[in-house]
């Protein structure tokens, strides 16, 4: 027990140093704009923590970021390469949509009808690359990839066509979700709504999937096909049943931000939230409290880039520069044998003497 | 009506366009044939691109010189390459996730670096692109000479690399090595070859070739920079190397087919045909799929695809 | 260096250091080969030998020591120093990369006449040239992949001679092979050395290269322990105890050859192989209660795809499988789980343990189920499932937090045998169980097999090692190219066993 907690804890402060080292050299980039780093940090900072309805939009931004990075999570651990939460999330949030455009059921029963549609749109959408990597041994990077394409301009062709607000003027977005659907807010003055309860109550729930025998057969999946084929867990069930569970929650995540944030489809309502996802998973281990972490910080500092952006004249793309050097600073320290290192040094100073 | 539309002036135009439209995809294809021949997947080469793009555009715009345009598109695309072969094959990290990582950054540095060279302007910065070469007798054939020999250089030079590279691959001691660090790096270290070696030269290839597509975008195909000009271009290059199974000949035959729905989709649309235009977007992408699901099951992937390697792991 | 020409030997090394991770794999080992001469390089698996040689061929670089090749001293950093300086090496498992022609792999090794341009053609002719100079037969443009084991050993062979190789080392070369393909190679050896070249034979196994062999060096944990002149008549057992480091009885008490009922038929079946060959064409075996049937062949006549059909892993295309009455063929592998039948795998890194989990979480890979309570697994009921496991099976690890890749190979075997023979299965197939351990803990695992026995199962033994089959097996079965030979009594004379491992069928009837 002792040592496990040590052991999260170098893990922690690891990760922690390489969030100072990937801000350092973010650092240095942005004083090749000829802008002061000091201040951009700290107009980020400011911008995410500066008054109590930046920090709430903070957890308005993280409460899709991690569910959706649960959802990655799920399919990392079978080394399944879901890189198509976007798709996952846009289908989510479709079918989400359609059931309270059109459905005309009464709230108490619309609204849980909607999650499961979302958690439908997501699942099935994923489900198709496994499908088709077990079927057709399709390499599900690129099918979930180019399944994302796909939902984009399904998604852009339903808001211009099929779905588009009749009444309203003629944006490329659906009506409003009515009002009794939508996901209530905590107070006037921010955006902070019921979902960050959602967002919670999946973090525990994955933390017991992980002790349950669906996330043993799952966690045995990503250690190697022979070895889940020799323990009596079938393979091809497994990959789908993986790829399922990892879109259904993107669907979820789909479902908190029509109903809770936008009330409506319109195009971009991911943002690329898909490859964010990513990185969130890998920085917190894909542990399902290091993802509650990890989420906190990039939504802090997405919301801070955004008011960086507004403050000063630095562009926001740092976040992403900054996003970029984390994850390949974690990829790299993951890579990398310490061990053999100091080793190696070790040896050539005992030459010297 | 339909006949209205269907002329021959809209076919000359629709295999004229497809044929332009096939180059960006081409491009990196065929830089990727050498990657994934030494067992790697690379992603990145779409943020590869994007960093092609902006460079490729920068340098053309101060220096007035395409050439050196398309030089700095494929240095910066060298040395992004340089970042994938470290995180892959020095490091032996996790090569999606590589990927992945690496997009974000060059997305991140190409859009940072734009707007600190160009600032906020009302209107886009433009540079005058590739003219159109027309290749003397060749190009007044009718239909034929329109379609094939009126293109720019770039257009030419992409699929007079194609032959190149299979040449290189399958007829020099260079292509051999690469296609045995894929195939097996353990014999391939035995026999004295150094995998490590090999793979850098393929993947740093691969970025050369990216960084080319990206410069043709920008300073070829249209004659600005935006964010989203690369448009997964890098990402439908990936799935053409393994629908193509690794041959460059059919690499080409699967980014003409892309280019042809792209094409097909912009020609519809310039001609006020009412068919969806997104659902005509989709049509690479679904073809992306099926390709892959028709050549999946026989496609020959090396044996080291996607593998770390090391001596010690034996 | 006119004067280095009259030197003796072809390859002398000196208190060669090599580390791994601060353990010595290879301590302060001297190693020397004459000119003309072939020589054994002997020791149990672990003991050294392959890092040595490894280091000879430029893979690994000693912490210290000194080589000297033909006189000269040399600082071998690579294999392609190594090949410059007339190093061949033949590696146990085949450097070829299978989808390239014999040519092309032939090509990888060697500086192209034509610059950066590939010479096919004339690669080709040297190598039907080179071939017939040795009295083998080779066709450079087939593809790796549809040649024998025997051929694909030729064609490495070959490339190191068109190398230019003066120093062959050969890793376990008769492991694959059947005992007249030994003869074969052996001859070609003779040849070699009559052209005063100068060969290294790498081998656990004594016996089977004693007369070919004029001088023996034995390695122990990674410290030299002797070097001898041998021939056709020196006595095993001294060289024996120097390899082992004690005297050697596998003297297991056999159990009284009780036969019981029938337990498993397996009745003519047909299976395919990964590459859609027919791996098993009309299989046929019957495995009783309380014995052990040893499975002898060489490997890849189909024994893997046998394991795999009989444990659900692998389909069956025609033919039955029963278990007592019931047809389990084409059943899930969940399904003789349920059923009673362990399986003990070839490959224990990849198909027996998830390398990465816990030691815990590796004796319940089959029975999570039963261990969980409410969908979750039960911790408590693991970590005690744990302790009796690791007294009982004798498993050295710290704790069952370890993960499995931490142990040794020995250790991890136990892991592998706490779980399948825990439960009294009614089978136990085990696919060469004893490959790569040391003495100790095959004497262990063997021991553990016959309790099994002993204990009413019926056990399908499935081995390349003669020896084990022998010591072990009630009765001896045959398999070739996916058939069954015939079966012999147990203490069958080992010649006869050959004839039937190259594809002699026994001509009496079966289970006489």
């Amino acid at each position: 027990m002792r040592n496990k907690l040590i052991k999260n804890l170098n893990q922690v402060l690891l990760v922690l140093g390489i969030i100072v080292l990937a801000l350092l050299v973010g650092a240095i980039i942005i004083s090749f704009s000829g802008n002061s780093p000091l201040e951009a940090y700290f107009s980020m900072f400011n911008g995410a923590f500066g008054s109590k309805q930046r920090f709430m939009e903070v957890l308005v931004r993280m409460i899709p970021l991690v569910i959706m990075a649960l959802g990655t999570s799920v399919a990392f651990k079978a080394q399944l390469w879901n890189i198509g939460g976007d798709g996952q999330f846009i289908m989510g949030s479709i079918l989400a949509m359609a059931v309270s455009l059109y459905s005309g059921l009464p709230a108490i029963i619309g609204v849980p009808v909607s999650i499961i549609a979302a958690m439908i749109g997501g699942g099935l959408w994923s489900g198709l690359a496994g499908w088709l990597k077990v079927k057709f041994n399709a390499n599900e990077v690129i099918t979930t990839l180019m399944l994302n394409y796909i939902a984009i301009y399904f998604l852009s062709f339903l808001v211009y066509g099929p779905m588009m607000d009749a009444q309203g003027s003629k944006m490329p977005q659906t009506a409003l979700v009515p009002e009794a659907y939508r996901l209530p807010l905590f107070e006037s003055g921010n955006r902070l709504h019921m979902g960050i309860f959602m967002a919670l109550i999946l973090v525990v729930i994955m933390i017991f999937f992980w002790k349950s025998t669906v996330g043993f057969k799952i966690d045995l999946l990503g250690q190697g096909e022979k070895v889940t084929t020799y323990s009596g867990v079938s393979v091809k069930k497994m990959i789908v049943l993986t790829m399922v569970i990892s879109g259904l929650l993107s669907g979820i995540a789909g479902w908190t931000e029509v109903y809770g944030v936008q009330y409506r489809l319109l195009e971009g309502i991911t943002s690329g939230y898909g490859s964010i996802a990513i990185v969130i998973a890998l920085m917190g281990g894909l542990n399902p409290i290091g993802i509650l972490i990890s989420g906190f910080f990039f939504s802090a500092l997405l919301v801070g880039g955004a008011t960086m952006q507004r403050m000063t004249d630095i562009p926001y793309s740092i976040v992403d520069i900054v996003q970029g050097l984390i994850i390949t600073f974690i990829i790299a320290r993951t890579a990398i044998n310490f061990k053999e290192i100091k080793n190696k040094i070790a040896r050539r100073m005992g030459h010297v003497k | 009506m339909l006949s209205n539309i269907f002329t021959v002036g809209f076919f000359v135009s629709l295999l004229a366009s497809t044929i332009r439209l096939a180059t960006p995809i081409l491009l990196p294809a065929l830089g990727q044939i050498y990657t994934q021949r030494a067992g790697i997947l690379n992603l990145s080469v779409e943020g590869t691109m994007t960093i092609g793009a902006v460079a490729g555009f920068a340098a053309t715009f101060y220096s007035g010189s395409l050439w050196l345009g398309m030089l700095a598109g494929m240095v910066f695309g060298l040395f992004y390459g340089l970042l994938m072969a470290i995180l892959s094959v020095t490091l032996r990290a996790n090569q999606v996730i590589a990927g992945v990582a690496l997009n974000i950054l060059a997305a991140g540095l190409a859009v940072f670096f734009y707007r600190v060279i160009f600032g906020i302007q009302s209107l886009p910065p433009q540079v005058e692109p590739f003219k159109m070469l027309r290749i003397p007798i060749l190009s007044n054939i009718p239909v034929i000479g329109v379609i094939f020999f009126q293109h720019n250089i770039i257009v030419y030079l992409a699929f007079v690399m194609v032959v190149v590279t299979w040449f290189i691959l399958e007829k020099t001691t260079f292509g051999l090595k690469i296609r045995a660090v894929g195939e097996n790096p353990k014999a391939a270290d035995s026999k004295g070859i150094g995998v490590s070696k090999y793979r850098y030269s393929a993947i740093v290839i691969g970025g050369i070739y990216a960084g080319a597509a990206g410069a043709f975008m920008s300073i070829g195909y249209l004659n600005i920079f935006t964010e989203s000009i690369i448009g997964g271009r890098g990402f439908i290059a990936v799935a053409v190397v393994i629908f193509a199974r690794f041959l460059p000949i059919r690499a080409m035959w699967g980014a003409l087919l892309f280019g042809l729905a792209t094409a097909l989709q912009l020609r519809l649309q310039a001609l006020g045909i009412d068919v969806a235009n997104q659902l005509m977007l989709m049509l690479p992408y679904a073809i992306t799929i099926i390709a892959l699901v028709l050549a999946s099951k026989k496609a020959d992937f090396p044996s080291a695809y996607t593998i770390p390697y090391s001596r010690k792991d034996r | 260096m006119e004067e280095f020409k009259n030197n003796e030997y072809a390859v002398e090394m000196y208190k060669i250091v090599k580390e791994f991770n601060d353990v010595k794999a290879i301590d302060n080992v001297d190693f020397l080969v004459k000119n003309g001469s072939i020589h054994g390089l002997l020791g149990e698996n672990g003991a050294g030998k392959t890092t040595l040689m490894n280091v000879l061929y430029g893979l690994y670089h000693p912490e210290q020591g000194e080589v000297i090749i033909k006189g000269i001293k040399s600082d071998i950093n690579s294999p392609t120093k190594a090949i410059s300086l007339g190093i061949g090496m033949i590696h146990q498992h085949f450097m070829l990369a299978r989808p390239f022609s014999v040519v092309e792999n032939v090509m990888l090794g060697r500086k192209s006449r034509k610059g950066i341009l590939l010479d096919t053609k004339e690669t080709a002719e040297d190598l039907v040239a080179l071939a017939e100079k040795y009295k083998m037969k080779i066709d450079p443009y087939a593809k790796i992949w549809q040649l024998s084991v025997g051929e694909q050993q030729r064609v490495e062979i070959l490339t190191a001679l068109y190398q230019g190789a003066e120093i062959l080392i050969l890793d376990e070369p008769t492991a694959v092979l059947t005992p007249q393909e030994v003869d074969g190679l052996f001859d070609t050896l003779r040849e070699m050395k009559n052209d005063g070249k100068a060969i290294i034979l790498i081998t656990h196994k004594l016996e089977e290269i004693v007369c070919i062999v004029d001088e023996v060096t034995v390695l122990r944990d990674g410290v030299m322990i002797g070097n001898v002149e041998v021939d056709c008549n020196t006595t095993k057992s001294e060289l024996t105890k120097m390899m082992v480091g004690r005297d050697v009885l596998f003297n297991f008490e056999k159990s009284l050859n009780k036969t019981g009922e029938k337990k498993l038929e397996i009745k003519n079946i047909k299976v395919l192989n990964d590459k859609n060959f027919l791996a098993l064409d009309g299989f046929s075996l019957d495995i009783y209660a309380g014995e052990i049937i040893g499975l002898a062949g060489v490997d890849g006549n189909g024994q893997k795809e046998l394991c795999e059909a009989l444990t659900g892993i692998r389909k069956v295309e025609s033919g039955e499988v029963k278990l007592d009455t019931i047809n389990i063929e084409n059943k899930p592998p969940l399904f003789s789980i349920q059923k009673g039948i362990a399986h003990i795998p070839e490959d224990r890194h990849i198909t027996g343990l998830a390398l990465d989990w816990s030691l815990k979480k590796n004796l319940i890979l089959k029975t999570f189920k039963d261990n969980s309570k409410f969908g979750l697994i039960d911790e408590k009921k693991i970590q005690e499932r744990w302790e009796n496991a690791r007294i009982a099976y004798d498993i050295k690890a710290n704790s069952g937090d370890d993960s499995a890749r931490d142990l040794s190979g020995g250790n991890q075997q136990k892991v592998i045998l706490a779980r399948e023979l825990e439960n009294k299965p009614a089978i136990v197939i085990a696919n060469q169980p004893t490959r790569g351990l040391d003495i100790g803990a095959t004497e262990y695992v063997r021991q553990k097999i016959l309790d099994a026995k002993g204990d009413g199962a019926g056990v399908l033994l499935v081995s390349a090692d003669l020896e084990e089959i022998l010591q072990l097996s009630d009765r001896i079965a045959v398999i070739y190219g996916g058939e069954l030979m015939g079966i012999l009594p147990s203490g069958s004379d080992v010649k006869k066993i050959g004839e039937l491992m190259m594809g002699k069928k026994l001509e009496v009837k079966q289970n006489a």
